[in-house]
This record gives C-alpha cells, sequence and structure tokens, in this order.
C-alpha cells in the first residue's frame, strides 16, 4: 500500500515526471511535435522571437528536472508510505514543490510531460529554428535544452499547433474521438497531444504515465519530424509503443505540410506563453472549441457532430483509483474533484461544488463484494480521538505496538490481539489476512456496543388506499398481488414483520394475528383522536402467520370491490402506522390515490397555477403546504421508519408535500400518474418488488470523516440530519446515493494528503449490526489548473443537480437554472484565465477534458423534468417527484437520465447474424432529432423509460414483424409483445437485456411513430436535450451563449 | 416617580426577553456541539419563541402607552419583523432543516440579542435619568 500513497502532492508529477525525465534527459526535444504543418509558415515568425522567453522556462526546468532524474529510475515508484518517509519523499516534495509553487500551471507540466516523451527522444538540436517546440519540451527536458533557448514564440507555436489542429477540425471532441483517423495528419498531431493530455488528465496519473513513459520516446520522434519537416531534421520516428498506446496520435505523425490554416491560427496565438512549461501544459491541460471568430456569429463554425458527447456513457476518472489503489471503488465514492486545493483562496476558484457523492450500498459486481471482517477478540480498532475505524491508510511504528491515524495523526496504542510485527519496510507480516488494512472498503461485524437495542428486524407495512380511485385504476389489486408474490422473498426470513392498514374516509386495521385464520377489519372511524386497538396484533411475524397474510392479500381486492367511498384520511391513517410501527421502526410503504381530504394533514389542491409561475411565489408550490407532513417525518425518522410514497392519482396529489415524507426519512417516491392496471401494471409490479426484495439495511447512520483542515458542511439528499455530521437512514439500499459538500477549515492545508472515510452503521435484513467503512485518500494541490484537471465530471453534475432542485425550492425555477448556469460559466472563465491569456485562444472556448461534458451536462440538467420551463412544460407532481428522485439517483442513473441512450436498433434487427448480441455494438447517438432517420428504428432510454421510435419510411415489413399485424393502429395503445418471428425476438431480447442491465427502475416501452404529434413531442423530442425545443437552447446555441458570458468580464 | 416605575417594568421585561433570545440561542449552540438532539432542541427552542414575541409585543404596547415615543419607535422594526416571520408562519424552528438553518438561525438570535441590549442600556439609562431628576425634585 505504501507505494502508492506517498506521494499525493508529488503523485501526479511523480509519475509522469520520473518517466518522462528519465526518457528526456537523453534528449531535447527536437521540435514539437504537433505541430507539424504550422511549422513553415509559423516558423520565420517565431524565429524572430528570441530566447529572452526561454530562459524562464529553462530555469524552471532545471529545477524539476533536478528532482527527476532520481526518480526516473524508479517508474514503478510506488513505494513511499503516504507519510513520507524521508528518503522517498526527498525527491518527490521537491517536484512536487517546484511545480506546485511556480506560477507556470504545474499540472500541465506534467501532462505535457506525458506528451514530452514522445517528442523529446533524441533530436534536440534544431532547437534554433524550431525553437518553438523545443522550447516546450526543454521544460520538461531541463537544462541542457535551454540553450537553444527558442524565443517564447516558439511557444506560441507550440500551442498553436495544439490548438490548431483543433480549430480545424472544428472541435477538439471530434478530434479526440476521431483520432484515428488517417487522414488527416496534421491535425492529428495536435491531438496527439490533446489526447495525451486527456488521458493523463482522466485515468491516474501514475498508471497511465507509466505507461506513457517508456513509448514516449519513439514517440517523440515520429512528431517531430513533421514539425521540423521544414526547417529541422527530425529524430527517427520511433513510433512503434506509442501507437500502441495513443492509437490514434501515433499515425498522424508527421505530416509536414503546414497548412495555411494552422499557420494562421498559429499567428493567432501569438507568443504568449513565455514559459515553456505552460504551453505544453496548455496543449495537455485544456480542450478548446472553436466557436467561430466572431463570438455570437454562430454558424461560424461549430460543428454539431464534433461537440463533446458522452457517447460511451459515464467515464470514471480512473487516476483516483491508480494512485491510491487502496482507495474504495468510485461505486462508493467520488470526489467532485479528485484533489483538494490547499488554501480556502484556491478553493475559492474552484467554483464548482466541492464535495462528494456517496452510495454506501452500491451494488458490487461478483468477487468485489466487500470484505467482512469480524474482530470477535479486540473490538473494532478506532483512533481514540477521532474515531476513525483502523484502515489501510493508517501506519504501524514502533514495532507494531502503535499505529498512527491518518485523519488526526494521532498515536494510538495496538491492542495486544491485534499485534503483528513489521516487516523491514514497515509493514505487518500479516497484512495479506486483513482486508480492513488493504481494502479500500472493509465490512466490521459491530458487537454489542454498537447497538442501542437488538438489531430490529426487517419490517414492511402498508398503508393502502382503498378509495373508490384505488380501487378502479386496478392499484389495489396490482399493489395486493404484488405484495404476495414477494411475501417468500423479503429479505429476513424468519424474522421479518409485516402488517397493513387501509383508509379511505376511515382508517381500517387487520388484526392478522397467527392464531386466526381469517384476518380480522377494524375501523376506525374517529380522525381526530386516531388510537390504535389491538396495538400488539396488528404487526406480525410473516413466517408465523403466513396463512392470514395469504388470505388478507388474496381477499383484499374483493373487500373494497365496490367501495364507493372518494375520501381520503391519509393523516389519520399515518399517524395510526407510526403508533404501530414506533416500537420497532422499519419501512412503511404508502399507496396514495387521493389527496388528503379528511383529519389532520389534510391538503388542498392548490394546483397548478399558471398566473403563480415566474412570481416570488412560484417556489411555494414546490414546497410541502403543510407542517404536519414534515413533523411526521421527523418523528418518523427519530423512530427508524422510512416511507416509500408510490402515487397514482390522475389529479394532481401534492407530492411536493408527501414527499417529504420520503425525504426525511430516507425513502423514495415512484409516482405513477393517470395509473391504469393495464398499462403501468408491470412497472408498478417490478418496482414494488424490486422495493421489497433489494437487499436493505435498516436503522442506519452514516457518518463521512475526513483529515484535519477540511470538513463537511452541507449534505445533500434523502435523509435527515441527526447532528452536524450524522446522517440517520433508517432504511438505506443499493439505489439511494448521497452528496455532500466540504470546505476547508484552516486558510492552508499543510499535509499533502486528504483522507475520507465513509462509515455505515447498520442493521443488515439478517439481523447483523455491520460498519461498512469507505476509505479514500485525495491529493493536495497548489494549482487551479491540476484541480479542473482531475474533476471528475459525474460527481460534479450530480452536486449541481442536488443544489439546484434544492434551489428551486425556495426560488424561481429560472433562478435554479441560472445558478447552474452561472456556475459553470465561473468555473470555464476561471479556466479559461489560466491559460487564454498567454495563449490569446480568441474565439475558441477552452475547458479542462474532464470537464468537457460540463456544458451538456448542464444543459441536460436546465432542461430535466424538476427544472424545465415554466407552468405549462411539466406537471407539478411530475416536476416534484422528478426532483425527489433525482435528489436520490447514484451519479451513474443520473447521467443517464439527464443525457439518455439513442441507439439505432433496425439495422441490428435486420443483421444476419446475432453472434455479437452480447457485444456492445449499440453505439450511442447524439441526441438531437438529426441523429434520427425515418427509415430507422430507435430506441430512447434514460433509464426510467423506453421509447421505440419507428421512422414514418420505415419498410412496412419490419413493423409488422416487430409489433403483428395491428402495426398500423394507434401506437398508444400497442402493447410490445413477442411475436413470431426473429426480428421481434430479437427485440425483445435486446429491451430485456437493456432492463437487465438497470434493475433499480421498470422501463416500461412507449411506442411512437414519427410525426404522431403530440406523443412524439411528449415523449421523444422534448427530451431530446441537444435540440431547440420550446424556447429553449440547443447545444451548439447553449455553447456560444456560455462562450459570450465566459469572455465578458474575462 | 410614575417614571421611575415604568423604567423599572421596562428595564426587567426587556431582561425576560434577552433571557428567551439566549436561552434559544443556547439551544442552537448545544445542538451544533452535539449536546442535545435536534428534535428536543427544536422543540425546546419553538416552545419560547411565542412567549418572546409576545413579551416584546407588550413591551412595545407598553412604551407607547406610557408615552415613551422614542422607544416605542425604536422597537417597531422588532416588532415588524417578528409580525411578519409569524405571518409567513416561519417563526418556529423545522426540525428536519434545522442543521442548514443553524447559522441562520443563530445569527437572526445574535442580532436580536444586540438589539435587545441596546434596548437594556438605555432603560437603564433612563431609569437611573428619572430617579436622579425625581431625587433632585424632592431636593
Amino acid at each position: 500500500m505504501g507505494t502508492e500513497n506517498p506521494n499525493r502532492a508529488s503523485y501526479s508529477q511523480r509519475p509522469s515526471t520520473s518517466p518522462f525525465f528519465a526518457a528526456q534527459t537523453a534528449s531535447p526535444f527536437s521540435s514539437s511535435t504537433p505541430v507539424a504543418g504550422a511549422e513553415a509558415s509559423s516558423f520565420h515568425s517565431y524565429n524572430p522571437i528570441p530566447s529572452s522567453q526561454i530562459p524562464p522556462s529553462s530555469s524552471e526546468a532545471s529545477g524539476f528536472r533536478s528532482v527527476q532524474p532520481g526518480r526516473s529510475n524508479d517508474p514503478a515508484g510506488p513505494p513511499p508510505p503516504p507519510s513520507y518517509g524521508p528518503p522517498q519523499t526527498g525527491p518527490f516534495q521537491h517536484l512536487s514543490g517546484p511545480q506546485f509553487s511556480s506560477p507556470v500551471q504545474v499540472p500541465s507540466l506534467r501532462t505535457s510531460a506525458g506528451e514530452w516523451p514522445v517528442v523529446a527522444p533524441p533530436v534536440r538540436p534544431p532547437a534554433g529554428p524550431f525553437s518553438s517546440t523545443p522550447v516546450s519540451f526543454q521544460m520538461r527536458p531541463q537544462p541542457p535544452t535551454i540553450p537553444f533557448g527558442s524565443p517564447p514564440q516558439s511557444m506560441n507555436t507550440v500551442q498553436p499547433g495544439m490548438n490548431v489542429p483543433l480549430s480545424s477540425v472544428d472541435s477538439p471532441f471530434g478530434a479526440s474521438s476521431t483520432n484515428l483517423q488517417p487522414s488527416s495528419p496534421p491535425m492529428r498531431a495536435p491531438f496527439p497531444a490533446a489526447r495525451g493530455t486527456l488521458q493523463s488528465a482522466f485515468s491516474g496519473y501514475p498508471g497511465q504515465q507509466y505507461n506513457i513513459v517508456p513509448q514516449a520516446p519513439p514517440v517523440n520522434s515520429v512528431a517531430f519530424p513533421p514539425h521540423q519537416g521544414g526547417s529541422v531534421t527530425p529524430p527517427p520516428a520511433v513510433s512503434g509503443p506509442y501507437v500502441g498506446q495513443q492509437g490514434g496520435y501515433v499515425q498522424s505523425p508527421p505530416t509536414t505540410a503546414p497548412v495555411g490554416m494552422y499557420s494562421r491560427d498559429r499567428m493567432q496565438h501569438p507568443a504568449s506563453l513565455p514559459p515553456l512549461g505552460t504551453a505544453q501544459g496548455l496543449v495537455e491541460d485544456f480542450s478548446s472549441l472553436s466557436l467561430g471568430s466572431v463570438p455570437g456569429s454562430l454558424d461560424a463554425g461549430i460543428d454539431s457532430k464534433a461537440l463533446p458527447r458522452p457517447l460511451d456513457g459515464d467515464v470514471e476518472p480512473k487516476s483516483f483509483a491508480e494512485m491510491y489503489p487502496m482507495n474504495c471503488s468510485s461505486r462508493y465514492l467520488r470526489l467532485s474533484t479528485c484533489a483538494i486545493p490547499n488554501s480556502q483562496s484556491l478553493a475559492s476558484r474552484w467554483h464548482l461544488p466541492l464535495g462528494a457523492v456517496v452510495c454506501p450500498l452500491a451494488e458490487a459486481p461478483e468477487r468485489e463484494e466487500v470484505p467482512i471482517v469480524n474482530f470477535v477478540t479486540t473490538g473494532i480498532i478506532r483512533c481514540r480521538r477521532c474515531r476513525t475505524y483502523v484502515n489501510p491508510y493508517v501506519t504501524f511504528t514502533d514495532h507494531g505496538r502503535k499505529w498512527r491515524c491518518n485523519l488526526c495523526s494521532l498515536l494510538n496504542d495496538v491492542p495486544g490481539e491485534y499485534y503483528a510485527h513489521l516487516d523491514a519496510s514497515g509493514r505487518r507480516i500479516d497484512l495479506d489476512q486483513r482486508p480492513e488494512l488493504t481494502k479500500g472498503s472493509v465490512e466490521f461485524i459491530a458487537p454489542a456496543e454498537y447497538m442501542l437495542r437488538p438489531p430490529m428486524p426487517p419490517l414492511y407495512f402498508f398503508l393502502i388506499d382503498v378509495s373508490v380511485c384505488a380501487v378502479r385504476s386496478g392499484m389495489l389489486e396490482v399493489v395486493a398481488q404484488t405484495i404476495k408474490s414477494c411475501l417468500d422473498t423479503l429479505p429476513g426470513f424468519p424474522r421479518t414483520q409485516i402488517g397493513f392498514i387501509t383508509f379511505d374516509s376511515t382508517v381500517h386495521f387487520y388484526n392478522i394475528k397467527s392464531s386466526l385464520t381469517q384476518p380480522q377489519m377494524m375501523v376506525v372511524s374517529d380522525l381526530d383522536d386516531i388510537f390504535v386497538p389491538l396495538p400488539d396484533d396488528l404487526l406480525v411475524n410473516l413466517s408465523e402467520s403466513r396463512t392470514v397474510v395469504d388470505a388478507f392479500l388474496d381477499s383484499l381486492p374483493s373487500m373494497f370491490q365496490e367501495n364507493t367511498n372518494v375520501e381520503s384520511a391519509f393523516g389519520p391513517a399515518l399517524k395510526a402506522a407510526f403508533m404501530v410501527m414506533s416500537q420497532l421502526g422499519g419501512k412503511l410503504l404508502i399507496f396514495q390515490n387521493t389527496l388528503p381530504s379528511l383529519g389532520a394533514g389534510r391538503l388542498r389542491l392548490r394546483g397548478d397555477d399558471a398566473r403563480v409561475y415566474g412570481t416570488e411565489k412560484e417556489y411555494t408550490l414546490r414546497v410541502p403546504e403543510d407542517p404536519f407532513y414534515k413533523q411526521m417525518a421527523a418523528d418518523f425518522s427519530k423512530f427508524q421508519i422510512a416511507v416509500n410514497i408510490y402515487a397514482f392519482s390522475d389529479k394532481y396529489t401534492d407530492v411536493a408535500t408527501l414527499g417529504t415524507l420520503a425525504k426525511y426519512t430516507g425513502g423514495q417516491v415512484y409516482y405513477y400518474p393517470n395509473f391504469v392496471a393495464s398499462i403501468h401494471k408491470d412497472k408498478l409490479r417490478h418496482e414494488l418488488g424490486r422495493d421489497l426484495t433489494r437487499e436493505t439495511a435498516w436503522e442506519a447512520v452514516m457518518r463521512i470523516r475526513c483529515g484535519r483542515g477540511v470538513r463537511f458542511t452541507s449534505y445533500h439528499g434523502n435523509f435527515m440530519l441527526r447532528s452536524t455530521d450524522l446522517m440517520a437512514l433508517p432504511v438505506l439500499d443499493c439505489d439511494k446515493a448521497y452528496a455532500m459538500q466540504l470546505c476547508l477549515e484552516e486558510t492552508l492545508l499543510t499535509t499533502d494528503t486528504v483522507y475520507f472515510q465513509v462509515a455505515l452503521l447498520y442493521t443488515s435484513s439478517s439481523g447483523e449490526r455491520r460498519i461498512r467503512v469507505h476509505n479514500a485518500a485525495a491529493p493536495v494541490v497548489a494549482d487551479v489548473g491540476e484541480l479542473y484537471r482531475v474533476a471528475d465530471i459525474g460527481a460534479v453534475v450530480s452536486l449541481l443537480s442536488r443544489l439546484a432542485f434544492e434551489k428551486s425550492l425556495s426560488y424561481k425555477l429560472e433562478d435554479a437554472r441560472t445558478s447552474v448556469q452561472n456556475r459553470i460559466v465561473k468555473a470555464l472563465r476561471e479556466y479559461r484565465n489560466l491559460h487564454a491569456v498567454q495563449h490569446r485562444l480568441g474565439g475558441r472556448m477552452i475547458y479542462p477534458e474532464s470537464l468537457k461534458l460540463l456544458a451538456l451536462y448542464g444543459l441536460a440538467l436546465c432542461k430535466s423534468t424538476p427544472l424545465r420551463g415554466g407552468y405549462a412544460d411539466t406537471q407539478l407532481d411530475e416536476r416534484c417527484a422528478a426532483g425527489y428522485t433525482m435528489m436520490a439517483l447514484p451519479v451513474k442513473k443520473l447521467l443517464k437520465l439527464l443525457y439518455p441512450n439513442l441507439i439505432r436498433l433496425d439495422e441490428y434487427l435486420l443483421k444476419a447474424s446475432f453472434a455479437d448480441e452480447s457485444e456492445n455494438i449499440w453505439k450511442r447517438l447524439p441526441l438531437s432529432a438529426e441523429s434520427l432517420d425515418s427509415r430507422g428504428i430507435y430506441i430512447y432510454d434514460d433509464g426510467f423509460r423506453f421509447v421505440l421510435w419507428f421512422g414514418r419510411v420505415l419498410s412496412p415489413d419490419i413493423a409488422r414483424s416487430v409489433l403483428g399485424e395491428d402495426y398500423a393502429v394507434d401506437y398508444s395503445r400497442v402493447c410490445l409483445t413477442e411475436q413470431d418471428n426473429e426480428m421481434s425476438r430479437r427485440l425483445m431480447r435486446i429491451i430485456k437485456k437493456y432492463r437487465e442491465s438497470d434493475p433499480s427502475y421498470y422501463q416500461p416501452c412507449h411506442l411512437v411513430w414519427q410525426g404522431e404529434q403530440p406523443r412524439e413531442g411528449l415523449y421523444l423530442l422534448a427530451n431530446l436535450v441537444e435540440d431547440q425545443v420550446g424556447g429553449t437552447n440547443s447545444y451548439a446555441d447553449w455553447l456560444l451563449q456560455l462562450h459570450r458570458q465566459v469572455q465578458q468580464n474575462a | 416617580m410614575g417614571d421611575v416605575w415604568a423604567w423599572l417594568l421596562f428595564f426587567f421585561i426587556i431582561i425576560g426577553v434577552i433571557v428567551m433570545v439566549v436561552f434559544q440561542l443556547m439551544c442552537l449552540a448545544d445542538l451544533e456541539f452535539d449536546y442535545i438532539n435536534p428534535y428536543d432542541s427544536a422543540s425546546r427552542i419553538n416552545k419560547v419563541i411565542l412567549p418572546e414575541f409576545i413579551t416584546q409585543g407588550v413591551l412595545s404596547l407598553l412604551f407607547l402607552l406610557t408615552g415613551h415615543w422614542i422607544m416605542a419607535l425604536l422597537s417597531i422594526p422588532y416588532l415588524y419583523y417578528n409580525f411578519t416571520l409569524y405571518n409567513r408562519r416561519e417563526h418556529l424552528i423545522d426540525v428536519t432543516e434545522i442543521f442548514n438553518m443553524l447559522n441562520r438561525e443563530k445569527k437572526k438570535r445574535l442580532f436580536k440579542l444586540g438589539y435587545l441590549m441596546l434596548f437594556l442600556f438605555m432603560s437603564l439609562f433612563w431609569l437611573i435619568y428619572s430617579a436622579l431628576e425625581d431625587d433632585d425634585h424632592f431636593a
């Protein structure tokens, strides 16, 4: 373990640099590779520029180098323990020191390093003319190069090269994505660079960089040639290795051809970057998007195909994991940027939310389950002062008799039973038998001192609306059937407890004691002073009363068949359920169909009043109206009761108010507008079934600890805070994630790593008290660029969306959207200011590679159900339900919801062989109407529903074989069923596979025919986030708008 | 002579309001340091909020009735603030959001406390002043 950590500070540098240096030292770069084409034209201009600038760069470089050499040798470089042993640290620190301190963007250096390697090798000489390129290289390479001291301009050139390609290409992205294409050499050249950077940024530093390093040398040569082509002799290209890695780039090598365009570009970007480092950094560090020469003129050249899009799904930054292999998986914890700013002033320049998204019970694939550790004899080892659990990042000293807490650095004694000798390298000899010291995530079995009471049994309590609407819609029947079918699979057998209450204008209790053969119903009609008859027999052990429960569920639908009651005494029923459950806690599932109209908690039809929208009062529609529900939610949470709301009404049911019950108790809101059993049956069945049978943690509390100097200040999600940092989660499962923001408490962090530890204390369904611990470490950085470079777009978007939704609860929707936009603009502006000054990027939009999708997700967020439009765009209930859902969604699902998959199916259906069916042949398409070809079938999948879109001129044969004979009728009534032909079977198989890949929700399939309004618009067109729909921005417009704002006051 | 008694009365009423505000502050501070749970904290605070508002209202009314115009005027902002809070039903602490509101609630109460201190000193001043004046009178 020691290996990786040690250098958090240095981490970035370390990896990259060391390798590089090694390589580089030998050779200076002859020319900057990238720019092959440019050289010619640009050259002249550059040359003139004298060495003046160079010197500085060199000096810096030298500093670096010195350090590096040491390093280079051990690429493996791992090892030093986090604490930094003196020896190891030496080098690292040095490195880091310089980097950070140097005004120049350190990060970039690093990255550049990555690239450099490529360039570096042998040819260093020609510097004079090339100077531009060389310069950049030199930074890395070191002192030697300096001499040739190319002028600053060279720097510029370099940049341009980098940039240019992009620009020429239109969009960097396109380039990056497409890099493969051989055709445009010049382009590529730049790309590679860009890519390189990207990669480095993305993936963990160390891992990647290492890889790169070896290859680098050869590569460089390749790149160069082109460049120098004009002026100097390029080194031999040994691209071999390089190619392998970067694939795309490699090929590009050398086309020298300088392109007029490029040259021009370069010209534009004059010699801004004095320091080499920056130049290179630039290249690697950011991506840019040419938005046309004149900001504001749309056509100028946005190639919509080249805009960045998440067509590969969510790409998690790997750097984090690679840098700290003992961190828990990103399934469980994702930081919005995998580096912690070292000062408050630095943190204030990170304009996005700084924090983490935690999904403590995320489903782990086979073989990666969290190991369970039982400290029977020793008790759980924790730090005396900060109560941190023992974890892989603690260090053992004093021959293994003491351990130092990684969060608060307190020296703790190792209990006798836990003692183990240390080997020569300071590792415990029993390390391989101690998962808690090697794995980022472990689960401890908690002894009795972690229990306030005996572990509770899993408890499911159902509160079911039986008013006339519920019966008529068929909800009651489906619910009864589903519950019955799940009884065998409820977790926690044989301890599981169950109970029922139904309500209309009165509250009905059911005695389901095991000694009875038939359930007894008791009706309480005194709503003002509700009481519980037979308090002991309402909640029973499922296995003992199984026959009675079965009998009850069988008769439930018929019992109320003739019910004509339209009232709902929801409030009193809720109180009654609370009274029954308060002994044990558990999960309360509420099936609600009619707006509460009697007793406490009466709600009125405050309706979706169009006049309120756009006024200061608008938010009041989205917040709970009656404090009764908040109070109840607080009480529920106190007694370990979680509430899941299933709302079905076809009319307004005030989800905003009812949802607070779920929000503060760790529950969830399921909303089925216009529920009709025949259509929505499957969805309800699946989701209720999953809710009942998924692995669930009970009576949980969660806390996230972090090292000194940092503090979590606000928490976002469905839970209630029990103390400033303790989240009470009566029930928790794998489909819920929680977000938190942190701030720096000290103006300057002195440590080089910040550790985080998520601890979740819960009772498993089997009745075991457990503590699940996730550990993570993140380096402290002193550089803004670095902060942006290692950002995790998934976590950032998750936090942004939660903040935006919360904002919409106290401000107008418009304000919430504006705040999202402002944050994005500020972040981009900050980033731009890092680079633009030196590079004069003109009309180009700059963003860190890691955040290339920020703008798109921001746009998608503004168009998402909870935040979109105004009165007419979404039903209020739907908006609120979606908001509550969004507050609980794990990162991946949220990203999918924001930018759903759009996949073309007909080609696949027609293909003769389906050997590759299991393969990921699905190509996600940009979410815009342009992607839709009227000859095809497309599926749109946002994780909550599918929309099957049939083109207008789709061959009738296909339609018939997929839909059966009635394909021509109204699609809203067609149910997709399997027909007796290969094509249909294949389609069903695909759909099934999609569903299985995302089981949290059931995706009902909506069929839409092209041009069929309004369904097409409703289901699909309104959700194509890149299009301009009803007064919203299209993606290109949005980018332009952001860009314009970024440039203002820049 | 009556003036002295009136100022004395004001003085004690103000002290009463201060005590209630300080109590609320203490509850919030305890909550912040995790000495009590949010449920208890919220219910304790909520218990004294209305009494605080009423006492302050009575004080303002008394200022008015006894003809201390300036003091009455000075207490109007406070009264108005309480009144709008009450009207918007935002006067009570919301237990579910108490941690998110903690800082703002504390700040509000500190501000109130400062305001009340000002009142306290003014009433003390007037108390002494009127007592001395009475003395002079007799002398």
